[in-house]
């Protein structure tokens, strides 16, 4: 079965990039015997729409198995429950599932992540707190693994657990069993307040947690680093709102000569506008609250041709100091983030390698040309790992080997179960080759 | 020196296009072990020298060696970036004329040439990886004091650049180096040449090639239009001015 000649691919940060052959899954079957017939040495990996900021979904070399054929949406609007297949997009699930006043419980601050990519990273949404992660809402999942055959798991499995933030490296969701929550309308009740550091930030954040079913935060990282931001608190509404009816393209931010528009002092600029923008109050599109930046396609063009990483870290309550130190010094390089975001999870899921545990997460998005940035979230990482924190994997391009089984003490036993799916280590990436993950 | 092994290490490009796994064949190069100090700064890279007493046990003119080495430093990983530095000047006071040539000729052509194709094929099934070969300066024009060795550096030279240009879209890219008169153990007891720099310099020059878009890099810079000036000078001129 025909893959493409080598293909130039990179994660969302556009920091670097992977040449690998694509395969475009025609139907379930089509899958199933292409599987069968690997045989490279560099392996094969499931992707979805390539939004895994760093090397998650890349595989140098090897094979990329795309399976957006694979879109059938099936709710029984009785019991809630839908089944899907792994090409899904959040968005469309979202859509469908209003028609019959229902929701996914879980969604990303983005819709253009596919099912199988929801399963691979175990996303959160704003909903944290209160839903947990991804697969809280999952019932099934539907596996093809790399022997070729096909094999449902259930939260009763350590290997549904395995493939819940697994990276992609247990074998290919093909299909996946949801249970949808009930909704009034397809419109959030929000209410957004500023904050003038990040003290009041954590203060506001911590009390509207069992208020509200969706807690986030926009944090200025530029200027003084003082955190200040504004607040965004919302419950699921009442009133019936317009919405956009489909994944239609809204303006695309074009690639300028490759050039990076993101400066210490366009941040500023950009900073100072967006904290003074009028707040949100009352009902929103839930696609449009949930997705901000969905509005402008390819936003990570304004990055320019040298890309950008995010790094997003949680540490525990209590831990907050971390977050003075982390300021100091960007504010000493000089590294503004026009995004970064600030929100308080719940507890964690019985995933191994499930990044969201109880605490703070904090998301900066930076440009990899700040001079001096490689070097200093590196030993970032070191004091975040002294303070008990970890990193997201699904968004690192960058972070060190040797720290990845103190942020993960699960890694071993994931190990052991996924190298019981796969023996012959079929499933392959470029970030499970940097972090020696397999 | 910052030149160590160790278990736990990046073994692909990060995400500041930092190599993480290096290999530096010709361990005892002081150009190529200052190439590798002034790479940016990654705190888990793994670099793996080879030469007769290094991580690694090599006899570069072994050509069934040669391939053992390679084989077995891709199959433990992935390798990001080897820096091909095995040279020798061909003026070992304890060889005669032929021995010395027949040697340049082994270590700065043969093995070099045998390394590059090695490593490219490798290179080439993990689609990424970089090699950073050193030429010289020498290779610009013979001269009647280094010509046999000049010889040598120039086919490498010429080897590199036509390997190169077959390497479009394969992820694999080849960077050459060509410094001057480099002041170093090798070249320990000759007079100095215009343009000299230190080998702590040329690593510069080295780590700077790697991140450079260009296929050639002189160091220093300058010898590029040195470079042109002998190539368009008229014998008669260019014999006196080598003579000296």
């Amino acid at each position: 079965m025909p893959t493409t000649s080598p293909t130039q691919f990179s994660g969302w940060g556009n920091n670097f990039h992977s040449l690998a052959h694509l395969f475009s899954a025609g139907s379930a079957d089509d899958l199933q015997n292409f599987v069968k017939s690997i045989h490279s040495s560099r392996g094969a990996l499931p992707v979805g729409l390539h939004r895994s900021y760093g090397d998650s979904a890349l595989n140098s070399g090897g094979i990329l198995i795309e399976l957006s054929a694979l879109n059938s949406i099936e709710i029984d609007p009785a019991t809630g429950i839908a089944v899907v297949g792994a090409g899904v997009t959040i968005s469309a699930l979202e859509r469908a599932a209003l028609k019959h006043s229902l929701f996914p419980p879980v969604v990303p601050g983005t819709g253009f992540v596919t099912m199988g990519g929801a399963i691979a990273a175990d996303i959160h949404g704003k909903s944290h707190h209160k839903t947990g992660t991804f697969s809280a809402c999952v019932r099934r999942i539907r596996l093809l693994l790399s022997s070729g055959s096909i094999v449902d798991y259930t939260p009763n499995d350590v290997e549904f657990w395995a493939t819940v933030g697994g990276l992609g490296l247990t074998g290919i969701v093909v299909e996946v069993e949801i249970q949808l929550r009930p909704v009034q309308s397809n419109s959030a009740d929000v209410t957004e307040h500023r904050v003038k550091n990040l003290g009041q930030m954590i203060e506001l954040l911590s009390s509207a947690d069992s208020d509200f079913e969706h807690t986030v935060a926009w944090i200025d990282l530029s200027g003084d680093y003082r955190g200040r931001g504004v607040v965004s608190l919302g419950n699921y509404g009442t009133k019936w709102v317009k919405a956009k009816e489909s994944d239609s393209k809204g303006p695309t931010l074009p690639s300028i000569l490759g050039k990076n528009f993101i400066t210490p002092l366009s941040v500023r600029a950009f900073n100072e506008l967006w904290i003074r923008k009028p707040l949100k109050q009352g009902s929103v599109a839930l696609g449009a609250y949930m997705h901000p930046l969905d509005g402008i396609n390819e936003w990570n063009n304004i990055y320019g041709r040298e890309g950008f990483l995010q790094y997003q870290f949680v540490i525990d309550i209590g831990k907050e100091e971390i977050f003075e130190r982390l300021f100091a010094g960007l504010r000493s390089l000089k590294a503004a983030s026009f995004l970064g975001v600030l929100k308080k999870f719940g507890a964690q899921s019985a995933s191994h390698l499930s990044f969201p545990r109880g605490g703070w997460t904090l998301t900066l998005d930076y440009s990899t040309s700040v001079p001096g940035l490689e070097k200093f979230l590196s030993e970032f990482d070191e004091e975040l790992v002294a303070a008990g924190g970890r990193i997201y994997l699904i968004k690192d391009s960058r972070v060190s080997p040797a720290l990845i089984g103190q942020m993960y003490p699960e890694l071993d036993k994931w190990r052991e179960v996924r190298n019981s799916m796969d023996p012959h280590n079929v499933w392959q990436s470029d970030q499970a080759r940097r972090l020696k993950l397999c | 020196m910052a030149i160590r092994s160790s278990q736990e290490a990046e073994v692909m490009l990060n995400g500041f296009k930092n190599p993480g796994r290096v290999v530096l064949i010709g361990g005892n190069s002081e150009i190529g072990r200052a190439i590798v100090e002034h790479l940016p700064p990654l705190q888990s890279r793994e670099v793996i020298s080879t030469s007769r007493t290094g991580d690694y046990a090599l006899d570069v003119t072994n050509r069934a060696a040669r391939e053992a080495c390679i084989s077995a430093l891709f199959d433990e990983a992935d390798v990001d970036l080897v820096i091909l530095a095995v040279g020798v000047l061909g003026n070992d006071s304890h060889l005669d004329a032929a021995d010395n040539l027949l040697n340049a000729i082994e270590v700065n052509y043969t093995a070099t040439a045998h390394f590059l194709t090695l490593i490219t094929e490798r290179m080439k099934k993990q689609s990424h990886g970089q090699i950073l070969v050193i030429s010289s300066f020498a290779q610009v024009r013979p001269r009647p004091d280094n010509f046999g060795y000049g010889s040598t550096k120039a086919g490498i030279d010429f080897f590199a650049r036509g390997l190169a240009s077959t390497l479009k879209g394969t992820g694999v890219s080849i960077k050459i180096l060509r410094p001057g008169f480099v002041t170093s153990k090798m070249t320990a007891g000759m007079d100095k040449a215009p343009f000299s720099i230190s080998a702590e310099e040329c690593g510069k020059y080295g780590a700077k090639a790697l991140q450079s878009g260009k296929l050639i890099t002189w160091a220093p810079s300058l010898l590029k239009y040195v470079a042109l000036i002998f190539k368009s000078l008229p014998p008669a001129i260019f014999s006196k001015i080598s003579s000296r």
